[in-house]
């Protein structure tokens, strides 16, 4: 306990000592994490998102005009038995254009000028999750595509499936490049922390001659990697929510057109925790590289 | 005052000893190219002595310090402290046995950003003692060699026999058994050299045992204790 408390009082008065050159180290780890920060915010995010989406899934399914109630009565009976909706609605040729004329006001206009309404009727059907991953889901939309009085079917996964896949490889490339540049922090850390051991090399000869224990000689610098660790994750945490908080406030209108309205959350605390805790580790790890030269 | 510096029980390290405290048998250091800087060096010093190495740069006075503050380690032949062969050591014992030796260097290698008390006090500080007993102990030391009034200086406000004195009170905050002096005079007048003498015999009276390595015939004459004579690495005479 008194060498734990003896490395961060020491590494403390070091890192302040040395601020010019620390000041390096600390901007290294904050811009390793400022990377890994952004890539996690945006990839959590997305996730959320299409996870929302994904569970919100729905097929339409859309009946020819000529389509008969018998014809439309199969269509549900088919639904209904599949165990694959989680509910279905029914929504007339009259009611879609009611929908149309009040969700897109700005284009009501274009759809006054037809002899007759162009909107086809169609059967809303809600998705359950687990038909969706075990392809129940998709066997069923083949199906119904196949019987008479059905136009069209719509069940638009590929895409959510798109984004999925582009994400797992910003994912792959984003790691990649916040690893590399926590190796490169951690490389100044362990330059920075050298710097001060250099400095004191007669208090650790001095150690030496008396027999303090090797925490007592490396604790310090071990600490100050430490600490430069921390201070750096900090400081990104900081840096990452002006930025959200920064394109909140720059197109948060815009977003919250395509998005609902507070779709966008800053990373959550336990991965505010994680980020702090990975700089630690990146700046110990400099620290520990540095003080194994010192005893 | 000395006295009771002493009272507190003393570090022992490796198997208790009644007779030498150092011992060496045929004891060398080569280094590179074969060059010899102690060659085949047997000798003896006993508890609570006081001895002075001496011999001319390139005796091998300082190498055989090196030796016994295990910074370096022999080629050939055998090193006891205190019936310990120092050779055998482990790392750990390497630094238990350290917390029983005192060195005193000639440039004294004081911590500049250091006060003279945070000097002292950092060597119990980095042993482990708690806060306050660290404070107290050095305070002791520091009164016992007369610079007190100077606790708060940094070093190098102070003079250099201040300085040497400040660094043979870091040397018994530990209260050693054994205590090393490489050249502890070499940069302080005659005056000042004697008054740093006096303060080693006073530390050997005490019941450490002193081992000064000096060039200055003079100085061993005036305080006139056991003598070992240095030459290439070999001992030439014991007086």
């Amino acid at each position: 306990m008194r060498a734990l408390d003896y490395a961060l009082r020491e590494g403390w008065a070091s890192l302040w000592r040395g601020r010019g050159s620390t000041a390096c180290a600390i901007i290294a780890i904050a811009l390793a994490i400022v990377v890994l920060g952004s890539l996690l915010l945006v990839t959590w995010n997305v996730e959320r998102l299409l996870a929302e989406w994904t569970s919100a899934a729905e097929f339409s399914v859309y009946l020819r005009d000529d389509a008969t109630s018998e014809q439309r009565g199969a269509i549900e009976t088919l639904i209904d038995g599949s165990g694959v909706a989680d509910g279905r609605e029914y929504v007339s040729k009259a009611d879609a254009l009611t929908r149309f004329r009040s969700e897109f006001t700005e284009l009501a206009p274009l759809a006054t000028g037809f002899e007759e309404n162009p909107f086809p009727a169609s059967v809303e059907v809600r998705v359950r999750a687990e038909a969706q991953n075990d392809g129940r889901a998709d066997a069923l939309v083949r199906r119904i595509a196949a019987l008479p009085g059905v136009a069209d079917v719509r069940y638009d996964r590929e895409w959510l499936t798109r984004i999925a896949s582009g994400l797992a490889a910003v994912r792959g490339t984003g790691f990649a490049l916040a690893l590399l540049m926590a190796l490169a922090a951690a490389v100044t850390v362990a330059s920075v922390v050298r710097l001060g051991l250099q400095a004191r090399r007669d208090e650790i000869e001095i150690m030496q001659l008396v027999g303090s224990p090797i925490a007592f000689i490396r604790g310090p610098f071990v600490a100050e990697g430490l600490l430069q660790g921390g201070l750096g994750a900090l400081i990104a945490l900081v840096v990452l929510w002006l930025g959200f908080s920064a394109i909140g406030g720059w197109w948060g209108a815009e977003l919250g057109a395509v998005l609902e309205s507070g779709s966008l959350q800053f990373l959550p605390a336990r991965f505010c925790a994680s980020l702090v805790a990975g700089g630690m580790a990146v700046g110990g790890a400099g620290g520990l590289v540095a003080a194994r030269h010192a005893a | 005052m000395l006295q009771s510096l002493h009272s507190n029980s003393q570090n022992a390290f490796g198997p208790r000893c009644t007779g030498s405290v150092i011992e060496t048998q045929h004891l060398s250091k080569v280094y590179s190219r074969g060059l010899y800087a102690l060659r085949d060096l047997s000798l003896t010093v006993g508890k609570s002595e006081f001895v002075f190495l001496t011999g001319p740069s390139g005796a091998g006075k300082s190498t055989f310090l090196r030796l016994l503050l295990m910074q370096d380690r022999p080629s050939e032949g055998e090193l006891f402290v205190n019936g310990s062969n120092l050779s055998k050591l482990s790392r750990s014992e390497i630094q238990e046995y350290r917390r029983a030796i005192g060195f005193v260097f000639q440039d004294f290698k004081l911590i500049p950003t250091r006060t003279v008390l945070e000097n002292i006090s950092f060597v119990p500080q980095v042993l482990g003692v708690p806060a306050a007993q660290q404070r107290r102990r050095a305070f002791q030391v520091l009164k016992w060699v007369g610079l007190q009034h100077r606790m708060s200086a940094f070093p190098l406000d102070l003079s250099g026999g201040e300085q040497q004195r400040v660094a043979i009170a870091r040397a018994l905050v530990s209260d050693p058994v054994l205590l090393l002096a490489d050249e502890p005079t070499g940069n302080l007048d005659p005056d000042l050299s004697l008054e740093i003498m006096n303060l080693l015999r006073e530390v050997n009276a005490g019941g450490t045992t002193v081992v000064v390595a000096t060039h200055d015939r003079e100085l061993i004459r005036l305080v006139g204790r056991r003598t070992i004579t240095l030459d290439a690495g070999q001992m030439v005479e014991l007086a």
